[in-house]
This record gives structure tokens, sequence and C-alpha cells, in this order.
């Protein structure tokens, strides 16, 4: 048993692949709470897709270097988003119909460019996520992104409360909600960058909103929120990683079912907020109106 | 003799426009209100109150006209303000408690890096106090009645240390006993020399809690002692005079 646990991680890759979902998961956990907060979920979704045509170019321009693949992706995702607000602004559309549009056309770009790379790479190790595919720079990516939100999180964490929980608050004593909801924008496309060789863009949002999604089922109080969620993510990506190496599946598919059991779980079992409770609640209020009736 | 009564908030001439079409929202006011007053401001639909409030923070452009704060020009008296919108566009699920709602009011005052003081946690546990919300401060806001929830961000406001609060349609929505309720904090608030500039829809409402009117018809059509705003003549003006405004069909445009 023990050694089914750590023989695994004698490998170097697999090292690397834990390592980089383990600091993933700290900036993920965090990030996705305001995600789930922010009702921005989908929208994260959307960004996610859009990566794809980024990449594509980028490897087809400079071959699969780290710092390439990255420039790449994050400048996609950019554009997405400033894309969606500009349409959004400027046309009748709304923010997430702009948004819609665009990541699918981003997406449907990044497949058909990717179909006709020469090496039959990997298209399915781009969605879904690879953990061979974990290298050195990609684990210093990792690092830089996780540092950058961790801190943004230490430092702006009253903005961002506040920005989040009533933004016409913020705005009466001289906050800059604009600022924070495009910071959060950003942050999000770098975190899912960095996720990409582990998870994948189809799959890398899982690593942010599993488990912001399942701690919101279990607390009241916002700085618990974000403990419970990082704690999940981290148990559940390393997990992941373990069920990957294991089972042979793709490594972004892994941790997201891991994270999914997760979620489930809490969905069924969360005492105030989850389902059993509420029918069990339901289902006691029946039973006394038939009693005094 | 006594001293000439001091304003907070002086409105000079303000005009205020959405876009370039169409006339203005508030034109040409020019209204003082006296410090430590508790004032409604009152007119029917689309007069202007909410817009009035608007301006005092700054967040509208005056097209026309000067806002001062005491001597301040508004954007210097941010923290004095505390603004409750008509509406609180509050997630009730979010994650977090009544005390952590009024413990927001110190952030603007906090550097990023500090945690809150004891100086910080004892405004809060009086703020709590004050509104009758100490025994629930622990728990979620959906566990909260409709008052408690609305006498929360009055508490975080107060924890701001605020002295001047613009309240938007405040009585909206509240039963009787939560009207009561109000009615009481915002009468101890006049009696503690803090101010009050409230958009409140019903007349009646206005004559039981305020002492004080601005009556709008997108200009100013009185301000002063209650009484003395709310005469026949004036009720007729601001409300026939709005009618008039918004029952228009728009004129065809000459082309």
């Amino acid at each position: 048993m023990h050694d089914t646990l750590l023989a695994p991680f004698s490998y170097g890759f697999m090292q690397r692949a834990a390592l980089s979902a383990a600091l993933l998961s700290v900036s993920g956990g965090l990030l996705g709470c305001i995600l789930v907060l922010r009702r921005l979920a989908l929208m994260g979704d959307a960004l996610s897709h859009s990566l794809l045509p980024g990449i594509a170019v980028a490897w087809l321009l400079f071959g699969p270097s780290t710092r390439a693949l990255f420039a790449g992706a994050l400048f996609a995702g950019l554009l997405t988003a400033l894309g969606s607000a500009l349409v959004s602004r400027l046309t009748r559309v709304k923010e997430d119909a702009a948004f819609g549009a665009l990541f699918l056309i981003f997406f449907g770009a990044g497949v058909a460019l990717l179909s006709r790379l020469p090496t039959r790479l990997n298209l399915e190790h781009f969605l879904f996520g690879n953990i061979l595919g974990v290298g050195p720079d990609d684990l210093r990516l990792a690092a830089a992104v996780c540092g950058a939100t961790v801190a943004a999180f230490a430092f702006f964490r009253r903005q961002i409360l506040l920005e989040t929980f009533d933004p016409v608050f913020f705005r009466a004593v001289g906050g800059r909600g604009g600022l924070v909801h495009a910071g959060i924008l950003v942050l999000t496309v770098l975190n899912l960058v960095a996720a990409l060789q582990t998870m994948g863009v189809v799959l890398a949002l899982g690593l942010f909103l599993l488990p912001a999604a399942s701690a919101y089922l279990w607390c009241d109080r916002f700085g618990r929120l974000l403990l419970l969620s990082v704690a999940l993510a981290l148990v559940s990506s390393v997990g992941g990683i373990l069920l990957s190496f294991e089972a042979g599946v793709a490594s972004g598919a892994a941790i997201v079912l891991c994270l999914g059991a997760v979620f489930l779980g809490s969905v069924l079992l969360s005492p105030r907020y989850g389902a059993v409770a509420r029918v069990r609640g339901f289902l006691r209020g029946r039973r006394s109106v038939r009693h005094s009736a | 003799m006594s001293a000439p009564p001091h304003h907070i908030i002086s409105f000079r001439g303000v005009t205020v426009a959405y876009g370039h079409r169409g006339p203005p929202a508030l034109e040409d006011v020019t209204v003082d209100i006296p410090c430590g007053s508790l004032t409604a401001i009152l007119g029917a639909n689309g007069a202007g109150k909410s817009t009035l409030l608007r301006a005092v923070l700054g967040w509208l452009p005056l097209a026309r006209g000067e806002i001062r704060i005491g001597d301040e020009h508004p954007e210097h008296a941010l923290p004095r303000l505390a603004y409750l919108p008509q509406r609180l566009g509050v997630d009730w699920d979010f994650p977090i408690t009544a005390r952590a709602v009024v413990e927001q009011g110190r952030y603007p005052s906090l550097r990023p890096w500090r945690r809150l003081g004891a100086e910080d946690g004892a405004r809060v546990e009086r703020a709590l106090a004050e509104l009758d919300l100490s025994a629930v401060a622990d728990r979620q806001i959906r566990q909260l009645s409709g008052g408690q929830q609305q006498r929360v961000f009055l508490a975080r406001a107060l924890a701001q240390g605020a002295d001047i609060f613009l309240l938007d349609e405040p009585f909206a929505g509240l039963d009787l006993f939560a009207v009561e309720e109000l009615t009481h904090i915002l009468r101890s608030w006049e009696a503690q020399g803090r101010t009050v500039l409230a958009a409140v829809h019903g007349l009646d409402l206005a004559r039981q809690v305020f002492s004080r009117g601005v009556l709008l018809a997108n200009r100013l059509v009185a301000a002063g002692p209650l009484d003395s705003v709310l005469t026949e003549g004036n009720i007729d003006h601001a409300f026939r005079r709005a009618h008039c405004v918004h029952g228009d069909l728009p004129r065809p445009h000459p082309s």
C-alpha cells in the first residue's frame, strides 16, 4: 500500500507533475472561490477554451518551447477577454454572449490549426493534459503564477472581498472595481495557461472551480472558504496524478475525477446546504403539516 | 442671537444630464442641507431623487454647478459619506457573517498588510451594539430578518466613521415593525448630530419620520422644514409637473 502510493514519485516526471499540480492547486483554489462567488464560472470555462489557438500558433512558429506556448496562450486569453468586453460595450450583445461567441471562434481556430500540425501531436495532450509533458520550465512557470496569485490575494484580499461582495460599497469608499475585475481576469488566464500541461485546456478550469464549489457548500466564512478550497484542491490533484499514473489515463481527466468525487460528495452530504439535508428538511416540513392537519 | 445654521452639504446650481438627449435629470438645483438634520428627498418617480444622492458621491458628472461637503469637494470627503442603495445588490448566500460585513466599514482606513486592530474591533462592536445586532453577529447573513439585514449595512456605515448618511428608499420593502425600528434609529442619529439625507417615496411616511424635506420635480420645488415644503400647492406642482413631463409622447423628429 505504502509502496503503491510513494513509489511513483521516485520518477522525476512524477515529482514535477505532482509539484506543479500542488502549486496550481493553491492558486487555483483561491481564484476558484472568487470565480464561484462572482458567478464567473462559465466565463472561466470560455477563457480556457480560447487559449488553444494561441498555443497552436506559437507551436507552428517556435516549436514546443514553454515560453512561446505560454506567451501565445496568454495573448489569446487576453484577446478574448478584451474582445468580449469591447463587443459588449460597443454593441447590443451582452457580455456572456460575447464571451461565448468569441471563445467558440477561438476554439474552432485552435482545433483547426492543431490538426494541421505535421506531428500528430498531441491535440489530445493539449485538450486533456499529460503528466509526461511537465518540464522544468513548466514547473518554474507554475511557481511564478502561484506566487503572483498568492501575493495578490495576500495584498489585495480586502479589495477583492469588497468588490465581490458589494461593488456599490466598494465604489462609494473610493475603490476601483474595474481594476479588481481586470486583475481577476488576468490572474485567471495566467493560472489557466500554467495549468495547461497537467490539465489541458478543456479541463484546466476544473482545478479552480470544483474545489471552490465544494468548499462553498461547507463554509459560512470567507477565510475558511479559501482555506478549505485550497486544501481540497491539493489533496485531489495529487491523488489525481497518482490515479493518472496507476490507471494510465490523461492527468487532467484523473484530477477532475478526483475533484468531482469531492464535489458530488459535498452536494449530497453537506449538513446545511447539501441535497440530502434539504430534502430531509422538506419531508419533515410536510410531515409536520400533515400531523397538525 | 443664534449662530447661523451650519450647512454640511450644499448644492449650487447642480445640473445632471444622462446622455445628450432629453431633459436633464436635475436642473439648476440650489439647496443647503443643515448639519445634523434628518432630510427627506421627495418627488414623483423620475423626479431626480436618486440622482441627487448619487451626485453627492461624485458618480455623475455635473453638467453645471457644484456640490460641497462642509468646505470640501466630495472627493475628499468620501470617508464621511455612507451610501445605502435602493436595493442591496448583495448575494445573501455569500459566506460571510454579520460581524464580517460590519468589519468592512474599517477596510478603507486599513493599510493592506495590517490586520484589524483593537480600536477597529471596538468600533465594530459598538456599531453592532448600537443597531441591536450583537446577539446575531455571528450568523451568516441569510439567517437574519429583513430588518436585521438592513441594519447590518447601517452598522457598517457607522463602523466606517461616517457622519453623513445617504439612503436611497430605505423604507422600501420593510414590514411595519422594521419601519418603526428604522424610524427610531434615524431619530436617534438626528439627536446625535448625524446628518441623514434619504430619498423617500411616501409623503405620509416622510411626515412621520423626517423633519425637513427637499421636494424635487427635476428642478427644486421647495426645501426647508417639512410643513412648509409639503403644502398643497407644492405637492400639486411637483407631482403634476412630473406627470406631464413623463406622460408626454415623444415628439416626432422633423426629418
